[in-house]
């Protein structure tokens, strides 16, 4: 908890932790505010469909060529957005951590292996991988959360491994070896807490990049078509041409995008100071 | 054998292994997932006997490691094959995009480094002051903005409300046609500024980070006081410092070359640019794979390859990290 509250003392961690966790309360509760469904028509009182119109009551943030209502996609959009972030995020930090661990802890060849393996991961590029993989199998949420997983581990993988192997041969486990300790109980017990905070770190990394990286597939035309998200709204957007027109259709996505990328990038910022003290000098 | 020579060749070595790697993920998913590819190929008209010609054609009746290896050895030898839909080989409908793609990146990699040097050789000189501060902030911000969403803004902005440069393309209809004729039109220059503006936008907060943080390295260097206590005047002091920073600067474009095309993509879609990104893009709908698999091959060597000479620059310049 200690580390959270480094956060918060920093304004822009501050303003950034606020962001996040309106963000946060939008995804879990939007879907039972939002006065519509996420391709729900909205039709006006003489039952003709209410298209392509500026914010009006019904409609807080106006409606697309379509008729459905950009608030309630926002709303709904915000939900996927962050799952992707939060699945993503997790997923790769484990797969990264215990790689890490292992291949720094252990050494030899467990090492040569899962560190060439991370050399290869690193080589590949994201954007055309993806689109590659999505567009020759059914696209889904759960894929594009895969995707990101497997094109991210790759960096806590290798920061944590430098960590290990500088504790490794610190004293402390020496002690631990001597005492009598297994690799399962020095690794759980002496190693593992001390890498947590690299951990967290680069989760919250995960967050940002798998939110960007999902709206950025979803805008190109490779996200669940069944998902509202961001990114697809963005996509129906541009497809419809609506940077001529319909102002109010672009901005929200595209500002919440770039609003709670910005916010995770502030928190990660006012914690990397934490980490590394050196940062504060500069 | 010296060590930048073995160093050199391990690193040849692991980029071999990746793009293989690559090249057998790219072969499980294009041969085996969906089924035939000749069943893309197909339409209602052709006879069972027309479809056994083309797929003994193909070499699609062969059991799947030959295939495998000729795969393989087509795509290390560039042999990409025909497309299934442009009457061009894909090797050609690959050149020319690239050609297009460099058209935009060439531009703003030089705008960018020449322009984030000086800013960051400024911002690192003053260090504490008002302007570095804003300079480091806005380039944090920038960095960590989705380029996609700045272009659509800056579409929204200048193209269609203000109406002052053209939404998309690479040029307008009737144009020059030959490639140097089209580079040096103002029509091009035209189409190229906003692009090339998100880009920059960017891409230059790479270069000023880095020249600030390795100029505040070097205020403090001993050859600095040896050049004030010459009586030099400020700005060429400055000038001999930001020299110096320059070092870490040259391995990072190579690496920066390797983002540019990657972020590409996207860019290429909100412009209109025809470039290799876009391609890809259209390929995937078209379910044109020759073309596909072409696009992704060459842009994950391009990046594997400037990948490799960042990291043999960076041993060759800077002979402490050997």
């Amino acid at each position: 908890m200690r580390g959270f509250r480094v956060i918060l003392d920093y304004p822009s961690g501050t303003a950034g932790a606020i962001v996040v966790v309106v963000f946060s309360l939008l995804a879990v509760f939007g879907p039972a505010i939002a006065p519509h469904g996420p391709f729900e028509v909205v039709y006006n009182t003489d039952h003709s469909v209410l298209r392509l119109s500026p914010p009006v009551a019904n409609a807080l943030f106006g409606t697309t060529n379509q008729g459905m209502d950009v608030f309630s996609q926002l709303l709904w959009g915000t939900r996927s957005a962050l799952l992707v972030g939060l699945l993503s995020a997790v997923g790769s930090v484990v797969l990264g951590t215990a790689v890490g661990l292992a291949s720094g802890y252990f050494g030899g060849w467990t090492d040569e292996v899962l560190m060439r393996l991370t050399d290869v991961a690193f080589g590949i590029p994201f954007l055309p991988f993806a689109m590659v993989v999505i567009s020759l199998s059914k696209p889904s949420l759960g894929l594009v959360i895969l995707l990101v997983v497997v094109f991210l581990w790759r960096i806590p993988a290798r920061v944590i491994r430098a960590q290990v192997l500088s504790l490794r041969s610190r004293p402390f486990i020496w002690a631990a070896r001597a005492a009598g300790a297994s690799h399962a109980r020095i690794l759980a017990r002496h190693i593992a807490p001390n890498v947590l905070p690299l951990s967290f770190l680069y989760a919250a990394i995960g967050v940002q990049t798998g939110v960007m990286l999902e709206a950025a597939l979803s805008f190109l035309g490779f996200g669940d078509p069944n998902a509202m998200s961001w990114g697809a709204m963005l996509n129906a957007a541009f497809q419809a041409g609506a940077m001529r027109s319909a102002w109010w259709w672009v901005l929200p996505p595209g500002v919440a995008l770039s609003l709670f990328v910005t916010a995770i990038f502030m928190i990660t910022r006012a914690y990397e100071e934490l980490l590394n003290p050196r940062l504060r000098a500069i | 054998m010296s060590r930048l020579a073995h160093a050199f060749s391990r690193r040849l070595l692991l980029l071999a292994l990746t793009m293989w790697c690559i090249l057998t993920i790219l072969f499980a998913l294009f041969r085996l997932l969906p089924g035939d590819p000749a069943a893309i190929f197909v339409d209602n008209n052709m006879s069972i006997e027309m479809i056994e010609h083309q797929k003994q054609l193909w070499g699609l009746n062969d059991p799947w490691w030959v295939q495998y290896i000729r795969y393989i050895a087509n795509m290390a030898l560039f042999r990409f094959g025909d497309s299934f839909f442009q009457n061009q080989t894909v090797a050609a409908i690959l050149l020319e995009k690239i050609t297009n793609t460099c058209a935009m990146i060439f531009p703003a990699l030089v705008i960018s480094v020449v322009l984030g040097t000086i800013i960051g050789a400024f911002a690192g000189w003053r260090r504490g002051g008002r302007l570095e501060q804003a300079t480091v902030t806005t380039a944090l911000i920038l960095h960590s903005a989705p380029s996609f969403f700045v272009g659509i803004l800056v579409l929204m902005v200048f193209s269609y409300q203000l109406r002052w440069l053209p939404p998309g393309g690479m040029t307008s209809p009737g144009g020059p046609e030959g490639f140097w004729d089209l580079i040096t039109s103002a029509d091009y220059l035209r189409h190229l500024i906003l692009p090339c503006m998100v880009l920059v936008s960017r891409e230059i907060t790479g270069p000023v980070l880095l020249v600030r943080s390795s100029m505040l390295e070097i205020k403090g260097a001993d050859f600095i006081d040896i050049l004030r206590a010459k009586g030099l005047p400020e700005w060429r002091i400055l000038v001999h410092a930001t020299r110096n920073a320059l070092l870490p600067l040259v391995t990072y474009i190579a690496v920066m070359t390797g983002l540019l095309l990657q972020g590409q993509v996207l860019l290429e879609i909100i412009f209109a640019w025809p470039g290799l990104g876009r391609e890809l893009v259209t390929a995937l709908a078209d379910l044109d794979y020759q073309v596909a698999q072409g696009a992704v091959y060459v842009m994950a060597l391009t990046i594997l390859l400037l990948n490799l000479v960042a990291d043999m620059l960076y041993g060759f310049i800077d002979p402490r990290s050997r």
